[in-house]
């Protein structure tokens, strides 16, 4: 489903992403896992479309110089020049790290914004109602404004504003950065139910533990190389990935 | 006396409000001051009177298609001029100052400053209001400023296009990762302000001449008011234009009228110095942008 080839992200002369080979399957769930500073987030933006309007709005006011090298290649089609709502169309959908939301409006504003390419609005209010029966807990925050709800709170808005996009291709960075174990467990819980939907997920994270059990396919990367990939199981039978990302 | 002040201030609230809506949308959607507003204002209170005056065209379509041509020249000035600066708060000044001085100083050059320039009121009559007596065109500037907000209130929280905007002001790239288009959202924003300043021209210039210097004071007002109140706040806005607009009655009535326009110049200087982000203001980045 999507292929990336070969990318490298420079940041000036600073190299984020080195030489990268990373491959998602339809229906799978992919993990990538590194620590601080890997790349991770740079190969989702870039993934998402996001380091590109940068490099572009860098470029006009003469700014950082950015390149992207490599190919991102999306259901057969090269997609690397897409700026990112040409990428959402295609249904690559970016929940970033942090739990962005647009905290001034209320939850179900921010839903709705989700569905913003999607002209049926019946449509959009069926996913709305879907994210509702996937995060229960937001269900009574509707009209609160999403700047006053909890970082977990938040989350579960970030991850159902990305689904009501419809994605084919779910992109999510650190879903349980700063999280506590509670909310870790419903957005865990909530992967299983995405997977249910037949969206193919492709997440980061630096702590495995929590999310390594899902997950079917795993990429490690360190300053931005890749360092080993493999299925699940290969990954949590080697005693090194063990202790790096596992703590134990 | 009371009476006629709280009258004539409230009057001189709403022009005041016309007048800055659209300047204060823009900043608040794309995050540019859009300098040029005053041209674009003056430009739309000429193209409306070319249309009626001179084609004849009924004053209603001709007022329409000032609007319409108005948000189109402002979508221009973002699509041709501004996208080039983008994120550079100083170039975005100079560039939207200089078109905004073209356009005016264009008029002076193709000399529009006769005093034969004039739009008609849109209803004629007055009535009395707790003593004072108040034509119909100022009443008129009232009920168009506030259903505006309202409007502007409406379209921003109910409708999917205003969403994407208030979103985008927000949060860019959580805007952009749901699809919407930065640049995109900033060109409507201007279209707005653009559509915005021909309102309020076509709403406040029959009340005087149309006269070049008009563009530098619309352009004044907007930046004072927009100061006081506090950037990207409506609330903010609302309440500037109330404080403004009754200290100039205040002063044009106890002092003497030229002390009107030393009241924004005022305003500006001791909000910046006191509180720089507005009376109501959220963000702190005026004292870069001013």
């Amino acid at each position: 489903m999507l292929d990336v080839k070969n990318l490298m992200v420079f940041y000036e002369n600073a190299l984020a992403v080195n030489d990268l080979n990373l491959d998602v399957k339809k229906g799978e769930i992919v993990g990538v896992f590194g620590s601080n500073s890997a790349g991770k987030t740079t190969l989702m933006n870039t993934v998402a479309g996001l380091t590109l309007h940068l490099k572009y709005r860098e470029l006009r006011k003469g700014g950082q110089r950015i390149t992207i090298v490599g190919q991102q290649i999306f259901e057969g089609e090269e997609i690397s020049n897409l700026s990112p709502s040409d990428r959402v169309k295609k249904g690559i959908v970016l929940c970033r790290e942090r739990h962005p939301v647009f905290r001034d409006l209320s939850v179900e504003e921010n839903l709705q914004l989700g569905g913003f390419l999607i002209k049926d609005q019946s449509k959009v209010q069926e996913s709305i109602d879907l994210v509702y029966s996937i995060f229960p807990p937001l269900t009574k925050l509707k009209t609160r404004k999403a700047g006053l709800c909890s970082g977990g709170e938040q989350e579960m808005i970030a991850i159902g504003m990305a689904l009501v996009a419809r994605p084919k291709l779910l992109l999510l960075d650190e879903p349980l950065l700063g999280l506590s174990p509670v909310m870790q467990a419903i957005v865990v819980q909530a992967l299983k139910d995405i997977r249910s939907l037949e969206v193919t997920v492709l997440l980061t994270e630096q702590y495995a533990r929590p999310i390594m059990p899902h997950i079917d396919r795993g990429f490690i990367i360190e300053n931005g190389t890749l360092i080993m990939s493999g299925t699940q199981k290969e990954l949590m039978d080697n005693p090194e990935v063990m202790s790096a990302y596992f703590g134990m | 006396m009371i009476e006629s002040m709280l009258v004539f201030g409230l009057v001189n609230s709403a022009v005041l409000m016309l007048i800055s809506l659209g300047f204060s949308l823009t900043f608040g959607l794309s995050g540019v001051a859009n300098f040029s507003h005053g041209g674009i204002y003056l430009l739309a209170g000429y193209l409306a009177f070319f249309l009626f005056r001179t084609l004849g065209l009924p004053y209603f379509i001709a007022v329409i298609i000032t609007v319409i041509v108005t948000a189109l020249l402002g979508a221009t000035i973002y699509k041709l001029v501004v996208i080039r600066v983008r994120g550079i708060a100083l170039n975005e000044v100079i560039a939207t100052f200089a078109i905004g001085i073209s356009i005016l100083e264009l008029f002076r050059w193709l000399g529009f400053i006769t005093y034969e320039f004039s739009l008609p009121y849109m209803l004629r009559g007055r009535l009395t209001l707790i003593e004072t007596t108040l034509d119909y065109q100022r009443l008129l500037i009232i009920l168009v400023a506030f259903l505006l907000a309202v409007f502007l209130w409406v379209f921003t929280h109910r409708t999917r296009i205003g969403l994407a905007l208030l979103g985008m002001a927000q949060d860019e790239y959580t805007a952009l990762s749901v699809g919407i288009d930065s640049d995109w959202a900033a060109t409507y924003s201007f279209a707005l302000g653009g559509a915005f300043a021909a309102i309020a021209a076509v709403m406040i210039l029959p009340l005087g001449i149309i006269n070049i210097n008009i563009g530098y004071e619309v352009l004044l007002i907007a930046l004072a008011v927009t100061v006081l109140g506090g950037l990207e706040s409506t609330k903010g806005l609302i309440l500037g234009c109330i404080i403004l607009g009754y200290a100039q009655i205040f002063t044009s009535t106890f002092f003497a009228p030229h002390w009107k326009e030393a009241v924004y110049l005022a305003a500006i200087l001791i909000v910046l110095a006191v509180k720089p982000s507005g009376l109501l203001g959220k963000f702190k980045e005026l004292e870069e942008r001013v």
